[in-house]
């Protein structure tokens, strides 16, 4: 593959998983120009592992996992934007219409703010689980067995559905 | 509340991520031509003052090192001995640094959270190893301007009483310093202040998820 199919073809790849992207950024990080810092260090780490991609799991695992990974380290590096030599001023990911995201549903918002107040690795879980993957795949991501994912995810959704439900009666 | 809904409230979210997200291909092409091929320059570029900082003084031990070889007198044994100890501490703590740099940089994300984490958490506390290994030098700063030529006919009994108690002094510092530099100190701020240079905060960070990850493994 020469440099400029391979590129393509991370395009590409990266252009149908841009929502896992998205949804990993949103939930890890709250200040706008940090996430735009984080969609970088993103999508640098991604291409570096590309060349290792390795077909037996789905490009959505291994975006996951990559995006997670990155987006849990981020915070614990010391000042990450002045780490980043060159901080981007434009965003790779841009949004063509900021208002449908202002403008989102109620409950949405009640949930995503409950997503990201949870711990990182509970935010893990639960991103995996809303996104309807199986526990086969989330034990994959995370690295505990089967068994664990399902206990702690019934444990988080039991107390999210206490809080969800606290927060929309109020 | 059913669990479905709490997937149906999140799955509102896709149209909208589809319709509205858009890839800006050309900063993503210069992103992955330039940045990631550049990623460790612009490491080394980011850490340079503690690179230049630790060159320049291995630079300035090699060279006092050379001198009093070349020159070599009896005079020079407590200086050979005690420059040389400092510099090969010196050594091993720049190449540390340079291997932490390296490790840091190269890690592959493409692994399960709990490995990758756990391996990042662990590259980031070794930084108190590092911090441990340098504390070893302090004594050798009381004896590299002696000679033995001052004993014991050229100094009083005053003096090197005042020398014993000042390298004994440094001796039980080291070795005060060097028991103390453990994760576990990290909450006291002494600890943490001594190793800000090196990171402090990620190391503290690094053991509040390590600790949050054995959490998390357990149940």
């Amino acid at each position: 593959m020469d440099k400029i199919d391979k590129s393509d073809i991370f395009l590409s790849v990266v252009q149908s998983n841009k929502g896992i992207i998205y949804k990993v950024v949103n939930s890890y990080c709250k200040n706008v120009e940090d996430r735009k810092d984080l969609i970088q260090e993103i999508i640098v780490q991604l291409w570096k592992s590309f060349d290792s991609y390795d077909d037996n799991f789905k490009h959505s695992t291994w975006i996951y996992r990559i995006s997670l990974n990155v987006a849990i380290s981020f915070y614990r590096k010391e000042s990450s934007r002045k780490k980043i030599s060159n901080p981007l001023t434009d965003g790779i990911i841009i949004f063509s219409d900021n208002d449908s995201f202002e403008n989102k549903e109620k409950d949405l918002g009640v949930l995503q703010e409950m997503i990201s107040q949870l711990k990182d690795l509970d935010k893990a879980l639960m991103l995996l689980y809303l996104e309807e993957k199986s526990h086969k795949e989330i034990a994959q991501i995370i690295g505990i067995s089967e068994t664990n994912v399902a206990t702690k995810i019934n444990r988080i959704k039991t107390g999210l559905k206490q809080k969800f439900t606290q927060l929309k009666n109020q | 509340m059913e669990n479905t809904e709490l997937i149906n409230i999140w799955k509102q979210q896709n149209a909208k991520i589809e319709k509205t997200l858009a890839i800006n291909e050309l900063l993503l092409k210069e992103v992955i031509n330039n940045k990631a091929k550049s990623s460790l320059k612009s490491l080394v570029k980011l850490k340079t003052s503690g690179i230049i900082a630790f060159v320049f003084y291995l630079l300035i031990l090699g060279h006092s090192l050379f001198y009093a070889l070349f020159n070599y007198s009896s005079a020079w044994n407590y200086f050979i001995v005690s420059i040389s100890i400092i510099t090969v501490i010196n050594i091993k703590g720049f190449s540390d640094y340079i291997k932490h740099l390296v490790w840091t940089n190269n890690i592959n994300y493409n692994g399960s959270i709990m490995e990758i984490q756990q391996q990042l958490s662990k590259l980031q506390l070794s930084i108190i190893d590092h911090a441990k290994t340098m504390c070893i030098q302090i004594p050798f700063y009381t004896t590299f301007y002696l000679s033995n030529k001052w004993f014991p006919q050229e100094i009083g009994v005053g003096y090197i009483v005042f020398q014993i108690l000042l390298t004994g002094s440094f001796i039980y510092l080291s070795y005060w310093l060097y028991k103390n530099h453990k994760p576990e100190n990290l909450n006291k701020k002494w600890f943490r202040d001594m190793i800000a240079g090196s990171g402090g905060k990620s190391v503290m960070k690094a053991m509040e998820f390590y600790k949050e990850m054995e959490d998390f493994k357990k149940d």
